[in-house]
Order: structure tokens, then C-alpha cells, then sequence
């Protein structure tokens, strides 16, 4: 038991004693202080954290190339300001100067390296001119206007087909909008509407617009969809009206702009519709407006609308 | 003043996180630094005393008493083992009556005291089960039943002992039998000694310069049903007999803790068990140290005593009775103001001997509540609550860092737990799948959280309920010996 408690005491003094050596060297490299050993002083020093996305990046400190490739840390950094550069082979080189201070950690995290060649892949078949993107249902809609042709896609390109044909009616074509429902194509340009059946509906041919309306004494600022795929609501130079999408329906005027060009935004999700409007003060100065109309509510703040304008009327 | 420490400890790290995160990183890093080199200095105290024991089992100690010089005749020595029993079932005891039945020593040199608490309605019937099996096969055999509500007793392990210890001391009278030469053994109900235990504790008695005032500390094991208990549990028990084996080497501190045995003349000299307090098996030291002015210790007997793991049958359960049963363990701080009292009584104590006995205590009910908590509660602290300031600072980079690679290093010493704790496990029972080998590996990895829950927490919770003047019923552990 002697020989134990022996072994044991020196195991202790042992103990200690690592302790004792190790903390200072743990601390200071924890504090960032670094050890001169010829002069036996601390200097404290910065840190530089580099992580690039793909990782494995030749690191440039100045003229010096690090052993380490991204991500990598930077250790005892004498305070001051860094050239640094990263290359990797078929991408473009990132370099910036970093400054480092005393005790601090100087963090280049985000650092994003992008291809030479990147990966291009076509994704339609046939010519387009248009096209937009349903990311909910992973379809590509495409229109060649020269064509008169609607195609679509997955995100791919894959199965890529014609769903629908355009209407000779209308031309120049600003954009296009597919119905939430995605069964309709409303395309408008600065003076006519046209709805669209995307694929055949009950054995018709799809060919036939749906709607067809022509605006030739108003300029069509937009035009979005309600969350119903019925009506539309379009936003022109005059004013704000809502339509049933059918031929020889009534349009339903919601605001008179005072403003010609309103800038507008329209949330499909839940039928609200931001817009801008002028707005004449007492004092005769015009104040630009943003207004937020709730279509949410079935038709019923519509047709409160429509009286109030029937009433002033 | 245990309680307020530990917590005072806690809150004061939190609010340096959010206040001061470099100071607080600073004093983490140094207290993972520091346990890490506690952690390897253990492990590798722990591996010299499993060779002790691995090199002192099956050693044939009753030839080693009869070799004994002429003075000391192992012949005179009777032993007196003590069952405190409060819920435990005859299947229960029948296992450990039969181990000492099988014991390697005489039987006529062996006096069993199953000591019942009259309170237990089964308590008789249990007896007269159990009397119709053992009734002979020892020197003495009696059933003792322990009355409730004796005035100034609570109901503690404790106070059946002294019942029971009173009792035998009248059949020792009856039977002419000198104090000084008995030896009495209070034991768990469960416990079941390895056959050669009375000739080592015999042995060790018999040489020691100082017999009475000594205790004799074997290595507490839970091999009854190791096999059998849930991952969790099994870890809490190898963890807690690697534990008494560390301490087994740190002499200065060792305290006897569950089963043990003593003198009998000294347990009647310092006036039996505690009546009133929890933590009997550490007190009954405690006391015994105070009486001789400081001239007390424990000898480890480097020979096992076998446990049930605790166990209740289902997990939620299982965890409910581990964590009361280590909050027991841990009410073992109600030593401290005990040991303070006795300290400052005594004049003929030395002051560093007072001030060091005190220290280990104080520190080791501490550390048990605070150190888990420390590392891997309040370790990453700093970094979430230190907010942009600490992340930009040097050390704020550098604390996972450190950390992460400090916790490597305690994978050099958890293998060596997982290798000791694989050799010191009975065979596996045949119905027991081969499969359970590769889990009692694997288990290891669960081993952060069960600190947290079954190490810190209910050390914690005892020492909290003792501050705040909480007062807790000595609550058996319930055994059970099913297959999971």
C-alpha cells in the first residue's frame, strides 16, 4: 500500500503540475495571445476564420501561400490589415483586404466561389419569347409569339408539350399571367385583354379565347388574377375594376386613380392589392399614397365599393 | 452552506455569461482543463485499484488467517451480520442468506440479525419464511422488528440497525461472547458477499494495527441483476462501483458507504447508527471519528459485495427510483454540518485535520452537484448569451474549439471505463441475448446525460432541500430482478 500511495502521491504532484504548465499556454491561446520565446513577453494577436463555399481554396496571405485550405483559421495575426486571396482551380478567385484587431476574431464566412464554366443547361425545345415559372407545381410556361404557341415543361425542360394556341387577336404582347387554378392564360398588351384555356376544357378545342376585350379608349397599366380564377382585376390609367372572366361581363370599377401610372402589387395568396394614388392637400401640394385594397372578403367589400362610387355618382 | 455554495457557483456563471462572457469562458476553459487532468489522474488511480482487486479476488484468505501469527487467532472472531429490511421480499434475502451460507468460513463464527421494521404489515411473515430456510445454518440466527414512532427516531435505515444491533448485543451477552471480538457487518438486503469475504475481513481485522478503529470497506458491486436493468441504470451503478474503487485509493478521504463492517465494541462505544439521519452508512464514520479525536479510518477490502442494480420494472420508473435513490446518496451533505459540530467540540483534533476532513467533504458534495452542470450546461453559455460582442472576440472563436478538443482526450479514459466495466461483469446468463454485449458498449455514449440527470440534478435537489430546511424520509430503493 506504501508503494501505491507513493505512485499515487507522485501521480498527484504530476497532476498538478501539467495543470499548472498547460493553463497558461491553454488561456493565452484561448485569449489570443501569442508567445515570444526570445523575449519571453505575450503579444496579443487577431484571428482571421476563412470558409468558402465549395470548401478547398488555395489561401493567399499577401505573397504567402497558406498550407491550409478554406475553411481554415488564421492564428497570432499582428493587429493590422491583410491582403488576402483564395483561388481554386475552374472558379473565379475572391480576394479582399481584412483587417485584424487585438483579441478579436475577424470572420470571413460567407464567401461564396463561383464557377468559370458555370452549368447552363436550355431548357425549352421549340422557340419562345416569354415564359414563366410555377415553382408550387415545378411547370415551365412558355409563349412564342410568332408561333402563336403556349408550351410547357418541368423544371428541367423535361416533357415539354404545346398546351394551348394564341388568339391572331392579340399581338405585342406585354406579359402573360397563368390563373392560380392554372386551367387559364390571360396575356394583355397596352390595349387588349385575352384569356386563354390552357389544354381543351369539356372536348372544346382550346383554341378559341375564352375572353376577349379590347381597351381602345384606356392604356392597361397590369392586370392580376383573383384567387377564384374567375375575375381579374385590372389596374389601367383611369382606374381600378374588377371583371368576371366571360364574354360581355360588366366591369366593376373599385377605385378612380387620380395618378396615371400607379405602381401596384398584387398578393394572389390572399387577394390583396397594394397601389399607389395621388393625393391633393388643402394647400394644393400632392402627396403620393400607398393604399392597400382587401379583395379577401368574397365580394362583399367590392360591392360596398361599387355602391359608395354608385352613391357619389 | 453546501447548497448555497453550489448555487451561488451556478447563477454567478450564468450572469457572468450574459455580463462578463470572457471571464466566464476564461474560468470554463480552466475548470474543463482542470477536470479532464482530474479525470485521467482518477482513471489511472481507478486502474491501480482494479488490479488490487482483480490480483486480491479469489484469494483463499481463510489459509491466509490460519498462517496468521500466534496472537491472532482468527477463532475468536465471530461475525455479526446485520439485514436492515424494510419492503424487500424473502426472494430478496433468500439470495443473500444463501451467499453467506456459502461463504468460505465457518458458520458457527456467524450470527445473522434479519432486522424487519414492525411497520411493514408482511414483516412476520416474511420472517417465518425465511426462518423455516436459515434457521440453522449459522451460530446465531434472529429475526429483530423494529418498532415505529420510538421518540426521538425517524424512519431510517439507521434507526432499525440500532434496533437490531441492541438486540444482538443482548445474544451476545446471553452467549458470554466478548465485544472485541465481533465484527458486525450492516448490510443491504440485497447484498450477497463473495464467499471469501469473512476470511478477508477476518484477515484484515486481525492485522490492522488499530482493529477498532477501523472500518472495512468492501468493493460494492450490482451484479444480481446487471444483466437484466436498463441501460441507464446499469451505467449509474458501474459508474458508482468505480467510484468506491477510485476512492479506495484516496485513504485520506475514503468514507465506508453502503455495506460495510466495523467493530462491534467500537459501534457500541460511540452509541450505534445515527436514529434520525439519511445517510447512515457515512455518518456511522463520521462518528466513530469524532470519538477517536480523529484517529479513524477505513481500510478497503479489495473484495466484492454484490448489489441489485435499481430497478423497478418499467423506464420512467426505473428513472424516478435512481434519481430519489442518488438524491439519498447525495443527502450524505448533512454530514458536513454533523462533522462541523463534532470539529469544533473536539479540541484534541488538529486544525489541518479538521480543515482538510472538511474541505474534501464540502468539495466532493459540490463538484457532484456542480461539475456536470459546469461543462455541459454552462460550457456553451458564452456563446449563446454573450451575444455579438463575445463571437467577435478571440475567445469566443476559440471556446467550442478548445472544449471540443479538451472532451477528446476523455475518450482515451472512457475506453478504459468501457474495457474495467466489461471485466468486472458476471458471465451473461444464457437467456440473456449475445446482442446485450454490443449495447453495454454502446450505452456509453448516453453517458453526458445521464450526469446531468442522475448525477448533477438530484445532488443538486439534496442539497437545495437541505438549505431550505426540506425535511426527507429514508425512501428504500425497491429491487427487482426481471428481464428487460
Amino acid at each position: 500500500m506504501l508503494t501505491e500511495q507513493r505512485i499515487r502521491t507522485i501521480l498527484f504532484y504530476l497532476s498538478l503540475l501539467v495543470f499548472l504548465i498547460g493553463l497558461p499556454f491553454i488561456l493565452s491561446f484561448a485569449l489570443s495571445y501569442k508567445f515570444d520565446p526570445h523575449t519571453f513577453k505575450f503579444t496579443k494577436t487577431g484571428i482571421i476564420s476563412i470558409r468558402t463555399q465549395p470548401a478547398g481554396g488555395v489561401i493567399y496571405l499577401g505573397n504567402k501561400v497558406l498550407n491550409e485550405k478554406t475553411p481554415a483559421t488564421i492564428y497570432e495575426l499582428v493587429p493590422g490589415n491583410y491582403n488576402l486571396k483564395i483561388e481554386m482551380d475552374e472558379y473565379y478567385p475572391w480576394s479582399a483586404e481584412a483587417r485584424v484587431d487585438a483579441g478579436k476574431v475577424t470572420r470571413l464566412e460567407q464567401i461564396i466561389l463561383f464557377p468559370l464554366r458555370p452549368e447552363i443547361k436550355q431548357l425549352n425545345q421549340e422557340k419562345i419569347s416569354a415564359f414563366w415559372i410555377d415553382y408550387k407545381r415545378g411547370v415551365v410556361y412558355y409563349i412564342d409569339e410568332e408561333e402563336r404557341a403556349v408550351y410547357k415543361s418541368n423544371l428541367e425542360g423535361e416533357d415539354f408539350e404545346e398546351i394551348a394556341s394564341l388568339p391572331e387577336s392579340i399581338s405585342r404582347i406585354r406579359e402573360f399571367r397563368v390563373s392560380p387554378d392554372r386551367k387559364k392564360l390571360l396575356c394583355f398588351n397596352n390595349h387588349r385583354i385575352t384569356v386563354i384555356y390552357l389544354g381543351p376544357q369539356n372536348n372544346l378545342s382550346y383554341i378559341a379565347p375564352l375572353f376577349d376585350l379590347e381597351y381602345s379608349n384606356d392604356r392597361i397599366t397590369d392586370v392580376f388574377w383573383h384567387s377564384d380564377s374567375y375575375h381579374i382585376i385590372l389596374i389601367t390609367a383611369k382606374n381600378i375594376e374588377v371583371r368576371e372572366v366571360r364574354e360581355g361581363s360588366l366591369a366593376v370599377n373599385l377605385v378612380t386613380l387620380n395618378r396615371k401610372n400607379p405602381s401596384v402589387f398584387s398578393d394572389e395568396n390572399v387577394d390583396i392589392l397594394y397601389f399607389t394614388d395621388d393625393e391633393r392637400a388643402p394647400n394644393g401640394q400632392v402627396y403620393t399614397n400607398l393604399y392597400k385594397l382587401d379583395l379577401s372578403k368574397k365580394f362583399s367589400p367590392i360591392k360596398e365599393i361599387v355602391k359608395t362610387k354608385a352613391d357619389e355618382q | 452552506m453546501p447548497g448555497a455554495i453550489s448555487w451561488g457557483i451556478i447563477i454567478s456563471l450564468v450572469v457572468l455569461s450574459i455580463f462578463k462572457p470572457v471571464t466566464c469562458a476564461v474560468i470554463i476553459i480552466t475548470f474543463d482543463f482542470y477536470w479532464i487532468i482530474r479525470t485521467a489522474y482518477l482513471t489511472t488511480l481507478l486502474i491501480m485499484a482494479y488490479r488490487k482487486l482483480a490480483r486480491e479476488q479469489g484469494k483463499d484468505w481463510l489459509s491466509a488467517c490460519h498462517s496468521l501469527p500466534g496472537k491472532s487467532n482468527w477463532q475468536d472472531i465471530y461475525h455479526l451480520v446485520i439485514f436492515p429490511i424494510y419492503k424487500e421480499g424473502p426472494e430478496i434475502l433468500h439470495s443473500s442468506l444463501e451467499a453467506l451460507k456459502n461463504c468460505h468460513y465457518p458458520k458457527e463464527k456467524i450470527i445473522v440479525v434479519l432486522a424487519f421494521e414492525e411497520r411493514n404489515p408482511k414483516s412476520r411473515q416474511n420472517a417465518e419464511v425465511l426462518d423455516n430456510d436459515f434457521r440453522d445454518s449459522f451460530f446465531g440466527y434472529l429475526s429483530t422488528f423494529h418498532p415505529d414512532g420510538i421518540p426521538g427516531e425517524r424512519r431510517m435505515k439507521g434507526a432499525n440497525a440500532t434496533w437490531a444491533a441492541k438486540k444482538a448485543r443482548e445474544f451476545l451477552d446471553g452467549e458470554k461472547i466478548k465485544y472485541k471480538n465481533v465484527i458486525v457487518s450492516c448490510f443491504d438486503a440485497d447484498t450477497c458477499v463473495d464467499k471469501e469475504y469473512f476470511g478477508c475481513l477476518s484477515y484484515h481485522f486481525l492485522t490492522s494495527a488499530k482493529p477498532h478503529q477501523s472500518s472495512y470497506q468492501p468493493m460494492p458491486v450490482y451484479n444480481n441483476n446487471i444483466w437484466q436493468a436498463p441501460s441507464f441504470a446499469r451505467l449509474v451503478e458501474i459508474s458508482s462501483s468505480f467510484s468506491q474503487l477510485i476512492e479506495s485509493m484516496r485513504l485520506e478521504k475514503f468514507v465506508t458507504f453502503s455495506s460495510h463492517s466495523m467493530s462491534f465494541k467500537t459501534l457500541v462505544d460511540i452509541d450505534y447508527w445515527p436514529v434520525d439521519m439519511i445517510s447512515d452508512d457515512s455518518v456511522i464514520y463520521w462518528k466513530a471519528f469524532l470519538f477517536f479525536n480523529g484517529d479513524y479510518r477505513v481500510i478497503p477490502l479489495y473484495i466484492t459485495v454484490s448489489m441489485d442494480v435499481a430497478y423497478a420494472g418499467s423506464f420512467f420508473k426505473t428513472i424516478s427510483m435512481q434519481y430519489k435513490q442518488k438524491r439519498r446518496w447525495a443527502w450524505g451533505v448533512e454530514n458536513f454540518p454533523f462533522l462541523v459540530d463534532g470539529f469544533l467540540q473536539r479540541k484534541e483534533i488538529p486544525l489541518f485535520t479538521k480543515l482538510r476532513r472538511s474541505f474534501h467533504l464540502l468539495e466532493s458534495h459540490i463538484s457532484w452537484a456542480v461539475w456536470a452542470i459546469i461543462m455541459i450546461v454552462i460550457g456553451p453559455l458564452p456563446i449563446f448569451l454573450g451575444g455579438a460582442f463575445f463571437n467577435q472576440m478571440a475567445i469566443g472563436y476559440n471556446l467550442p474549439k478548445i472544449t471540443g478538443l479538451l472532451f477528446n482526450f476523455t475518450i482515451f479514459t472512457s475506453i478504459v471505463w468501457i474495457i474495467l466495466s466489461r471485466t468486472i461483469l458476471p458471465p451473461r446468463p444464457r437467456y440473456v441475448s449475445w446482442f446485450k454485449n454490443v449495447i453495454m458498449t454502446l450505452e456509453w455514449v448516453i453517458v453526458p446525460i445521464i450526469i446531468i440527470i442522475l448525477g448533477s440534478t438530484p445532488a443538486l435537489d439534496a442539497q437545495s432541500r437541505l438549505a431550505l430546511g426540506s425535511d426527507m424520509e429514508f425512501n428504500p430503493t425497491e429491487k427487482k430482478r426481471t428481464v428487460v
